[in-house]
């Protein structure tokens, strides 16, 4: 059973006083409600990774290698020689202290080791101990740290929790991205076998079926199916997409969330809606239904496999280029690290719209276009008639995804989509979203259950929020373009702000989009009436 | 290995009360399950679910999208959570195995 979750006002009486003990001695302390489960054997062995074997974080033993502590140091000296980014970030913090209190996860528990200033110094002491002269020669006066099973743990527990957005680094003088930090820990970690259950899984079923939710092809096509049946009972349109068909113009990936879970699947709906209406000539895959990528909190080789699959299929099928649903991570993925694994990209075509001709120059490396640019070029060159008041029961706010915000820079098309979908939306302070967003607090695999009080914690700073735009403007639905968000947003919302929904901005432009052809609508993609049709 | 008797025999269940066989499952085991669970009664309507998540997992070997159920069997949406409370119960009442921690997730509400 997942540890009891306290009340929320206990949880928002955040204790910000340091404890007194001296943070170098290297405390594991792994608190109930603030660890996930070690991954099981067969995920590791799925995927061939170090160390499987059964054990959880709580175990005195954690059933390590007898060289571990030779691992995990050559593997650092590997990566600082690899990574230089790595090997700069290790050596130039001069610890000012910029960065401590932007962390949602030290506003929301204030344990000094969630600053990422100190979250970053416990592997930086144990760098400073085997890497540097001043380290080996006077150690703790320099700040350095034996490599202690201690320590090790220590690293493991605040390794996970960071969900890597990179807040941090906006407000770090020297450009430290602490996530690159974590990043390299938890590689780290994984030469161990120090990785948790909720990661592992979807990366060992996305290894096997190309998604993280293990779906086979007829399982993919029966969901889908199962949102098309409900898009004829809103609209009276029966859309037909296609599946795996090659010579398609276009190739559709989004995470496989949206085709699984609520509510997902209405942003789902919204994307089939969008495409049926413009006659795009595009196809899904059922080999590479899956966005996102997991391996990116494993291992950039892991990551790097898995994401292959992607422009494997784009080649297979001989599309020419790829459209990517909402998604956080994903994004982050495709647009920072594609090119450099696996391109160029030069079998696709640079992309251009074909309903309006626009050319997305920003994606003509990598051939990936995002569906916000996509959608709102659509509704800036007048190709979609929109009727904003179907949306006019919802107050709305959007959540700016950190890896879609920070990551790429994508921060007007959402707002110009929901914009013309939507009479009322409301931004929160400016202090917490664009590129100073709050994370959800459970991205970069921290979603399980049984670390729901740090994700409570984590995503505090964001709930209050979305708290100050309900009390305000009576917010009642927090927009989003990232499949994790739509899982984690709804119980955040629950906990802290009670009364808000959650909806990925293709579920609000699917309900406004008026269809050639669509009988009157009068329940929207929930099958809930729409304003005014209550009676209908 | 936690185990359920049910009827004289012995019904082994793993660590988190799912069933470890998929065809060890009768009628009377979800009977047994479902009491573990805490539900006393499957009722005409709760065992409708269960035998279509079952024939769904027969099938897709996946969790079914929540309102496709309810759809399925023409019970009202959400009738998977007003019935069972949590999803999941219903899925170890049907005797199938632990599904992926993203897929349970992605049941929370």
């Amino acid at each position: 059973m997942p540890p009891k979750l306290p009340k929320p006002e206990e949880l928002a009486n955040v204790n910000y006083k340091p404890p007194k003990k001296w943070w170098q001695k290297g405390t594991a302390e792994i608190k109930e409600g603030f660890w996930c489960f070690g991954s099981r054997p067969k995920y590791l062995q799925a995927v061939d990774m170090p160390n499987p074997r059964e054990w959880k974080p709580t175990d005195e033993d954690w059933k390590l290698p007898d060289n571990w502590r030779e691992i995990f140091l050559e593997g650092m000296a590997e990566r600082l020689q690899k990574y230089r980014s790595f090997h700069l970030f290790m050596d130039i913090c001069v610890r000012c202290g910029a960065c401590a209190d932007k962390c949602h996860f030290y506003l929301g528990t204030g344990d000094p080791k969630n600053m990422p200033v100190l979250r970053a110094e416990l592997l930086r002491s144990v760098y400073r101990k085997y890497f540097t002269p001043s380290g080996k020669l006077l150690g703790k006066i320099a700040g350095a740290r034996e490599l202690t099973p201690d320590v090790l743990k220590e690293i493991w527990t605040y390794a996970f929790q960071c969900t890597e957005c990179r807040r941090c680094s906006v407000f770090c003088p020297y450009g430290i991205d602490t996530a690159e930090i974590t990043i390299i820990a938890r590689e780290l970690l994984n030469l161990l076998g120090l990785n948790t259950d909720w990661i592992m899984g979807p990366v060992a079923n996305s290894y096997r079926t190309g998604n993280h939710l293990g779906l086979e092809p007829h399982t993919i096509k029966s969901n889908i199916d199962f949102m098309l049946d409900d898009i004829e009972t809103v609209t009276g349109i029966k859309v037909e997409p296609s599946f795996n068909r090659k010579g398609a113009e276009i190739l559709f990936v989004t995470p496989s969330g949206d085709l699984f879970g609520e509510p997902g699947i209405y942003t789902c709906m919204g994307y089939l809606m969008l495409f049926h209406e413009l006659g795009l000539d595009y196809t899904w895959s059922t080999m590479a239904a899956e966005g996102g990528n997991f391996g990116f909190f494993t291992s950039n080789d892991m990551a790097k496999k898995l994401a292959y699959k992607i422009y494997s299929e784009a080649k297979r099928l001989k599309v020419k280029w790829i459209l990517g649903g909402e998604c956080g991570h994903m994004w982050r993925v495709w647009n920072q690290y594609f090119d450099t694994w696996h391109g160029p990209a030069d079998f696709l075509e640079a992309p251009v719209s074909p309903i309006t001709g626009t050319r997305f120059e920003n994606a003509k490396g990598s051939k990936l276009v995002h569906i916000a640019e996509f959608t709102s070029d659509l509704i800036r060159h007048k190709k979609l008639s929109l009727d904003p008041t179907r949306n006019d029961h919802l107050q709305v706010t959007f959540h700016d995804s950190c890896n879609t915000a920070r990551g790429m820079g994508i921060f007007e098309e959402p707002r110009y989509i929901i914009n013309n979908t939507c009479n009322h939306f409301y931004e929160m302070p400016e202090n917490t979203i664009r590129e100073k967003t709050f994370c959800c607090g459970s991205g970069s695999g921290l979603n399980a259950g049984e670390n729901m009080e740090q994700r409570m914690r984590g995503g505090f700073p964001r709930a209050n929020a979305v708290q100050y735009v309900k009390e305000r403007h009576g917010v009642n639905m927090l927009a989003n373009i990232c499949a994790i968000d739509r899982a984690t947003l709804k119980p955040l919302m629950d906990y802290w702000v009670p009364g808000v929904n959650v909806a990925g901005v293709h579920e609000l432009l699917g309900n406004a989009l008026i269809m050639k052809g669509e009988k009157e609508r009068v329940i929207d993609l929930r099958g809930e009436p729409l304003p005014g049709k209550e009676g209908a | 290995m936690p185990a359920i008797e049910c009827y004289g025999q012995k019904i082994e269940l793993d660590n988190e009360g799912y069933l470890v066989n998929f065809d060890a499952w009768t009628d009377d085991v979800a009977c047994a399950i479902a009491e573990r669970e805490g539900i006393t009664e499957l009722t005409k309507d709760r065992l409708e679910v269960i035998r279509f998540m079952r024939q769904y997992y027969k099938q897709y070997r996946a969790f079914p999208i929540l309102s496709s159920v309810c759809k399925n069997i023409h019970q009202p949406t959400g009738c998977l959570h007003e019935e069972f409370i949590d999803p999941l119960r219903a899925w170890k009442i049907a005797g199938l195995p632990k599904p992926g921690a993203e897929v349970i997730s992605y049941l929370r509400k």
